[in-house]
């Protein structure tokens, strides 16, 4: 598959079908970062289609021969941040067991019979995810971007419009608030909870 | 710690298929001529070094030229200029294969700006026979200096502004405080060359003070036209 570079500066040309490769190639990994982020598939599906847009909409700001990725998650970032503070819902909250969405069958695109092969426990990996839901904003968009994204904290910082420093702070005090609430079962997630007494969530 | 471990090897979800917002969209696609950050630096420097020398010459050059240190009225020129050309560039040209500024740097730049050109003025501001003085007591006098020190740097933070439109996820608010202190000090070079008040208040509040201010307006206000919405 071409670069996305190289997809992009033919989709400034005109080439439609290049757009189509170049999100191919870049929604996955924008709709994780999006999901993990928004925590409902719905929403993060309507920030991707928003996201794209924005690109679509500011394609003439691209500067030819840059990696327009960073670019590219720094307006799905923004797109995110207008869209909590629009609807003033900046944390995700579960209150009972039974409210809690089915997140790791949303958050990988597979059904709940095939996610238990091997790759973790999904019970432990849902309690995850509800504890990166109760993160504050900005400690978990610097959990996902250094954490499970995969970025350096220089990239994430990028990203998210701060400091380096300030990304290291933001990881370091997520990672350890996740550590925190997963380590202990007294005041971890209900899901967790209830997982670590060995009883169905 | 493992489970976070095992969500970072989670295959990525399958993406929704495009809206047909972006179908209806792509179906008419035309080339489209994209950002080229040299040639608007060259552009905005070029146009705001013509649009200042307009307003000098409109102001006329300062009466006790020729008596001040040549040194210094060369060395603070320069520093004036350097002060104008380097946030501008940071705050429009990125780095090799970036495509947004370095609006980090451009906001250190800008508050380096403004905290420096004050400092200098306040202790730096040789006089001759024929300089003025207003000090503390005709302090407020000396407002046309910040006037047209702001009038300067409107085009330089307009240009930028347009320039950058829309083109802005984030770090605008440093990117247009940049502009301004970029704006700001071609207006302190304006004034370095045409004001004959010599005394370090006026200097580094006034003239320094252009920097400052206009950093600040330029961060409240072009954000409005250069954030990603």
């Amino acid at each position: 598959m071409a670069e996305a570079k190289d997809l992009m500066t033919r989709y400034c040309d005109g080439d439609a079908g290049a757009f189509r490769e170049l999100y191919t190639l870049v929604a996955p990994r924008l709709l994780g970062y999006l999901l993990k982020m928004a925590r409902e598939r719905a929403l993060a599906d309507d920030l991707l289609q928003q996201t794209f847009l924005k690109v679509h909409r500011a394609r003439t700001a691209y500067v030819r021969g840059a990696d327009p990725l960073p670019w590219i998650y720094s307006i799905a970032h923004r797109t995110f941040i207008d869209e909590t503070r629009k609807h003033k819902r900046a944390v995700v909250r579960v209150g009972e067991a039974e409210e809690l969405p089915e997140v790791p069958a949303g958050l990988t695109g597979e059904s709940d019979d095939r996610r238990d092969d091997g790759r973790g426990d999904p019970e432990l990996m849902a309690a995850a995810l509800d504890a990166l839901a109760g993160l504050p904003v900005q400690q978990r968009e610097a959990v996902v971007l250094t954490k499970l994204d995969g970025k350096t904290v220089a990239e994430a910082a990028e990203i998210a419009g701060t400091t380096v420093g300030a990304m290291k702070v933001r990881a370091h005090r997520g990672y350890e608030a996740l550590r925190k609430s997963l380590g202990k079962p007294g005041e971890a997630s209900p899901r967790a909870a209830s997982k670590a007494a060995g009883g169905a969530p | 710690m493992s489970t976070i471990d095992d969500l970072s090897r989670l295959p990525p979800p399958a993406p929704p298929p495009l809206s047909p917002l972006l179908e209806a969209e792509l179906a008419e696609l035309p080339p489209v001529a994209t950002r080229r950050p040299m040639r608007q630096l060259v552009l905005l420097v070029a146009i705001s070094l013509i649009y200042g020398a307009g307003v000098l010459a409109m102001l006329t050059m300062r009466r006790d030229l020729h008596e001040l240190p040549m040194g210094w009225l060369v060395g603070a020129g320069l520093a004036w200029l350097l002060g104008f050309v380097a946030p501008v560039y940071l705050a429009t040209v990125p780095r090799a294969g970036a495509v947004l500024p370095r609006w980090q740097l451009a906001g250190v730049s800008a508050i380096a700006g403004a905290l420096g050109f004050i400092g200098l003025g306040l202790l730096l501001h040789p006089s001759g026979p024929s300089s003025a003085h207003l000090d503390w007591a005709g302090f407020g006098r000396g407002h046309g200096c910040l006037e047209f020190g702001l009038a300067t740097a409107l085009v330089p933070v307009v240009g930028g502004a347009i320039f950058l439109r829309g083109a802005l996820p984030v770090g605008s608010r440093r990117i247009a405080a940049a502009l301004g202190a970029g704006g700001g000090s071609l207006g302190g070079l304006m004034l370095h060359l045409h004001c004959p008040i010599t005394d370090g208040l006026h200097v580094g509040l006034m003239h320094g003070g252009v920097v400052a201010i206009a950093a600040l307006l330029a961060a409240a206000l072009v954000p409005r036209a250069t954030d990603l919405r």
